[in-house]
């Protein structure tokens, strides 16, 4: 009863908040806005920005820049302007960005939007909230410089994570196998298989063609813990991989990656593995690992890889493959705190504008026609509609490809003719589905053990790379490992995540 | 630059020179050495026409599988975009290095001077910034909103127009190139000090000029990561090799992040013909540069033989 | 000295002059003290950051996150000193830096040294033009060159290796071979530069001195010794002093990108630089950057001091200052 209550206050408000900044929209002042966006390919445009600027001048009074942030600059250019306080008033940021989220909201450099005494969500996004859904509102909840609240707008795209066996199948079944035999098997049985098949193709075939430390968490279970080292993770948290929201073998604890059974067991069978030819030694150095994965991945030169899914991929693989491949989960889908925290738009502290750049997220995110003009550009310049009113796209786009997964709520734009009519009902049924680990909402905050981290990132970059693709002794480098881990503050780390995780717990 | 000595000793060619033999063990060892150091620059122009199918079947070869101009129309597709960021690397080029020379030969010249007595402080001055600096968040920020660096060329320039590594350098070659006593009779003769550094001083340590030119030409060209921090929305004014970084750092992110960034990052990182483009980039970036280096050799050797005339 | 001449004009005016020439030579060295103010001196207030816990405040403007900011004293440094590798990470940055200072030195000295002498005009100068190749190569490319050669699955070297029968080397699971990879390399890419700098030191060098040694009967041995080299002194003890003042900095570039940031190589190829980066790419913290870099300057301006105090005692007209 009290949620139909709260559901019917948020549609009224919704809808007293939106006619009143329509109506009022003369009556503000003009605003310029400035955004900056991560992963853009954009060379023209000054089409799109008239038309964005022409609607926005009509809801909101104001103006848009963007900033086109690419892939290989945004984070030191992001960062930069933060550090230097420069008037850009959004920013892209995320769990994985060097602007990240939770550091830089404990840093003071975002606004807190749900502020009680300045509530820019209740005053002018409450629509906005209540499109999304509840894993993304509770993840972005963070403890920021003003307090547990809520720092930057979740972008609604593919919010869970899901690890997958990818299976060339073409090759599985010249040697007779069946994707059951990999569904019912698991890392530590896939030996036979894998001896099998380098038998018939050679030597110079690799069969299983892994990202190391995607196929730690893999064999073991364990999950990213938001806020740890992002570079090499640390910490390990096991979830349960029958029941994602149970506990884990462990319980709600965090723990030293390295130093587990689970670990332990992994890295010698991943030794056994690359000792018998299974794994690449490119795969272990880490500036070659991604281009050779990528290089056998399109000339199918793999048995078993390790893929972070989303959905489609299987079949988007197929055709840049020219296989047959298949995704055979790991574990159910799950959303965690740093799936949750994937994509999002914050506004700067150092903005003179904070209100304004709050509607405008709130159009963004909730106005179809807003969303479709800044992602595929103008229609008939940069997309037509086909007779099923799908998006096809034209020459043109070529000057205008921003990342659509890095803006805001896709769920508003129009599918494209690839994507299909009902894409948006499978992807909300898939990712609604997911289920979240008991953990979700908590972060780690690794500010008061940041000198042991810094020593700890350097000794985890010497040993975890080698030992997850089996290029190094476990019986010699592990204990070594750990010794060096120990010898940098481990324990002190561990324990301040722990202190903190039960603190969270208690919290709830 | 170096050769030619052998033209002012023409005369007694074999008489004051090494023996023979030892000028072949000479010859051997750069020989080898310039070997050494053209041989990669080979191998990138190989694979930047080597197919990406090749590159993907056997890995960087000097023979490859079958060959590609694909990275070159990859690269050429952008048109417009790479002629305006040529002709920008090529103003900024020019404007910055004859700037900067003049600005490090002015600045040098008195350090040289033995009775300049302010000479220690001018010296420490510019030394003491080799070594301390306030680093890069405060240098941006004076750079861009107490001086205006921002969207335009001087942002480009300015912050490189002066470096003390070259004072010490040019104020060296002014040692060891320029006799007190020459100063002194042009003093005596009466010539202005402006006079006597342009008229005098500058004809004798010309190839000290153009190499401290070159250095700079060569640091110009190389410099991007200006362009980055200072030219984020007039795209119209970035350099060349601001423009193929970006191409490359991109597929660079695309590459290591395709697992975070889903289906479409993805797909976009197949198109990319990452690995023979890194390798074209290289090439557009430094064919123009290494051909105006024979420029700066006949500069000097040019300087030399007015030098010597003098000397 | 000039006093003394003749005909010079009267004392009064002689004062004149002398100030008028010193303002001269200041104004020459206006522009760039004026550059070196703005673009050098004005940022050293960033110092600072290396004792803060920087953090944005209200309002947002970085002289007031600065101002705001709480003191840390030395904390920013102390994630330099924590890690177990410490000893080992200074003492690879220092030995590298000595042998590639002393290496470089002598090996670009003797090729100036043997261009200068070459006969053949085209030879020199072809030599030189493809001697400075390497240097508009960057690390990475050079990185992707050797890994060619290199890659334990590819590679040319294992392929041979393979061929012969021999077991295969894993190259970039193995330190013990990458001190002398590390120092080739670096001397590959930066011999063709300094070459040069000696190269135009030399032929500056006046002809006279070397005739008169000629006349004087001396080989062409004791030319190089006597003439050229006491000649070239003063431009190799600069850049000595210059490069002993970076002896806490390594090239990141080589140490980072050239062993493919593989770890298992980190006891022959973790510097300082690569240390403080892989620190930072996590925290993204700008007070332990800025005193990481502080901690580096303040070693590389001790070293200068005493380099040049030094070369100051023996040879005063040497010296940086």
């Amino acid at each position: 009863m009290r949620k139909i209550l709260a559901l019917l206050l948020t549609l009224l408000l919704t809808a007293s908040v939106f006619t009143f900044a329509t109506a009022e929209a003369a009556s503000l002042t003009p605003a310029e806005l400035t955004i900056m966006f991560h992963g853009s390919n954009v060379t023209d445009d000054s089409a799109v920005l008239a038309k964005v600027n022409e609607y926005l001048k009509d809801k909101i009074n104001a103006s848009l820049k963007v900033i086109w942030g690419t892939w290989g600059d945004f984070d030191e250019t992001s960062t930069m302007s933060l550090n230097a306080g420069d008037p850009i008033d959004m920013y892209f940021t995320c769990s994985w960005s060097q602007d990240e989220y939770n550091a830089y909201a404990k840093k003071g450099m975002w606004v807190r939007l749900d502020d009680p005494d300045n509530n820019l969500i209740e005053k002018y996004a409450a629509d906005l909230w209540a499109t999304l859904p509840q894993v993304l509102t509770d993840g972005a909840k963070i403890q920021g410089s003003d307090g547990l609240g809520v720092y930057a707008v979740p972008g609604y795209k593919d919010i869970a994570t899901q690890n997958c066996w990818d299976i060339n199948v073409d090759l599985l079944t010249k040697y007779g196998y069946t994707l059951d035999d990999i569904r019912n098997a698991d890392y530590y049985s896939f030996g036979d298989i894998l001896k099998t098949v380098k038998a018939g193709e050679g030597d110079s075939f690799y069969p299983l063609l892994v990202e190391g430390m995607v196929l730690e968490r893999m064999a073991t279970n364990s999950i990213i813990v938001a806020g740890d080292s992002g570079s090499t993770n640390l910490l390990s948290y096991y979830m349960n991989p029958t029941d994602i929201s149970a506990e884990g073998p462990y319980g709600n604890v965090m723990l030293n990656k390295f130093a587990t059974d689970e670990y332990k067991k992994f890295v010698e069978k991943t030794r056994e593995y690359y000792l018998a030819g299974y794994i690449d030694p490119g795969l272990a150095v880490a500036d070659t690992a991604n281009d050779l994965r990528k290089n056998k991945q399109l000339t199918g030169q793999y048995l078993i890889g390790t893929q972070s899914y989303s959905l489609g991929y299987e079949l988007q693989a197929s055709q840049e493959r020219n296989i047959h491949v298949e995704m055979v989960p790991c574990t159910p889908a799950y959303v965690d705190t740093t799936s949750s925290q994937g994509a999002m738009v914050a506004i700067s502290t150092a903005s003179a504008n904070p209100e304004r750049a709050m509607m405008f997220l709130n159009l963004l995110n909730t106005d179809p026609y807003l969303m479709m003009l800044l992602n595929y550009g103008v229609e008939g310049i940069h997309y037509t509609l086909n007779a099923d009113g799908l998006v096809q796209f034209t020459d043109k786009r070529a000057d205008y490809q921003p990342w659509t997964n890095g803006m805001g709520n896709v769920t508003l734009l129009t599918p494209t003719a690839d994507q299909g009519k009902d894409f948006w009902d499978t992807f909300k049924a898939y990712y609604g589905a997911a289920k979240k680990i008991p953990i979700i909402g908590f972060t780690f905050d690794a500010s008061n053990v940041q000198v042991e981290q810094s020593a700890l990132v350097n000794v985890a970059a010497e040993y975890a790379l080698a030992l997850d693709t089996g290029a190094v002794d476990p019986a010699e480098k592990l204990p070594e490992f750990l010794q060096k881990l120990s010898d940098a503050g481990m324990q002190t780390y561990v324990d301040e995540a722990n202190a903190q995780l039960t603190a969270f717990l208690a919290a709830q | 630059m170096l050769p030619t000595p052998s033209v002012t000793r023409r005369p007694n060619l074999r008489l004051n020179a090494v023996s023979a033999p030892t000028e072949t063990v000479f010859h051997a060892v750069l020989l080898l050495f310039s070997l050494f150091c053209v041989v990669p620059f080979l191998f990138v122009v190989i694979i930047s026409f080597t197919s990406e199918e090749s590159i993907r079947q056997i890995g960087y070869s000097f023979v490859p599988q079958s060959w590609s101009t694909q990275a070159y129309a990859y690269v050429f597709r952008i048109g417009d975009a790479l002629w305006r960021s040529y002709f920008n690397s090529f103003f900024i080029t020019a404007v910055g290095t004859a700037l900067s020379v003049l600005m490090t030969l002015l600045y040098a010249y008195p350090l040289f001077r033995r009775d300049f007595r302010q000479r220690h402080f001018f010296n420490f001055l510019s030394f003491f910034t080799m070594i301390f600096g306030g680093g890069l968040v405060p240098t941006y920020i004076i750079c861009k909103n107490v001086l205006g660096l921002s969207e335009n060329y001087a942002a480009l320039i300015v912050p490189m127009l002066f470096s003390p590594f070259n004072v010490i350098i040019m104020r060296t070659f002014l040692q060891t190139s320029v006799p007190t006593e020459l100063i002194e009779a042009a003093t005596i003769d009466g010539s202005g000090e402006y006079h006597t550094l342009f008229r005098i001083v500058l004809p004798v340590v010309k190839p000290g000029v153009a190499t401290v030119a070159l250095l700079n030409a060569l640091a110009y060209w190389n410099e991007w990561f200006l362009a980055l921090l200072y030219i984020r929305q007039n795209t119209d004014l970035i350099p060349l090799q601001y423009l193929l970084m970006k191409m490359q750092r991109n597929a660079d992110f695309i590459a290591k992040n395709s697992h975070l960034l889903g289906a479409e990052a993805a797909n976009v990182a197949v198109n990319l013909p990452s690995q023979s483009l890194k390798m074209a980039l290289v090439v557009l970036i430094v064919v123009p540069i290494a051909c105006a280096y024979p420029f700066f050799q006949r500069f000097v050797v040019a300087g030399l033989t007015i030098g010597s005339v003098k000397g | 000295m000039r006093a003394m001449n003749p005909g010079l004009p009267r004392h009064d005016s002689l004062i004149g002059s002398r100030r008028r020439k010193a303002l001269l030579l200041a104004s020459m060295a206006a522009p760039g003290a004026l550059w070196l103010l703005l673009l050098r001196y004005l940022p050293m207030f960033g110092i600072v950051l290396a004792f803060k816990d920087y953090r944005a405040f209200k309002p947002n403007t970085f002289w007031n996150n600065i101002l705001k900011s709480d003191w840390v004293g030395f904390k920013n440094f102390e994630f330099l000193f924590r890690s177990p590798d410490t000893g080992r990470i200074i003492g690879n940055t220092l030995l590298y830096n000595l042998t590639f200072i002393v290496l470089g030195l002598v090996i670009a000295v003797a090729f100036a040294i043997m261009l200068n002498e070459l006969t053949s005009r085209f030879a020199a100068k072809t030599y030189q033009t493809l001697m400075f190749f390497p240097y508009f190569l960057s690390w990475v490319v050079a990185s992707y060159f050797l890994l060619a050669f290199l890659d334990t699955a590819s590679g040319m070297v294992p392929n041979l290796q393979k061929l012969a029968g021999q077991d295969v080397i894993d190259w970039y699971q193995s330190p013990q071979y990458w001190p002398a990879l590390l120092i080739g390399a670096n001397l590959w890419k930066n011999i063709g530069y300094s070459t040069v700098l000696y190269l135009a030191a030399i032929t500056g060098i006046d002809r006279a001195q070397y005739e008169a040694a000629a006349v004087d009967g001396a080989t062409k041995w004791q030319q190089i010794r006597h003439v050229t080299l006491p000649n070239l002194r003063t431009m190799i003890i600069i850049l000595f002093i210059l490069n002993v003042g970076k002896i806490f900095n390594a090239d990141f570039g080589l140490f980072y990108n050239v062993p493919l940031n593989s770890g298992s190589l980190y006891s022959t190829t973790q510097v300082i630089d690569t240390y403080v980066y892989r620190a930072y790419m996590n925290s993204g913290s700008v007070g332990m950057s800025s005193a990481a870099g502080l901690l580096q300057n303040v070693v590389g301006f001790v070293c200068i001091i005493a380099a040049n105090t030094v070369v100051r005692r023996f040879d005063p007209d040497s010296s940086l200052f």
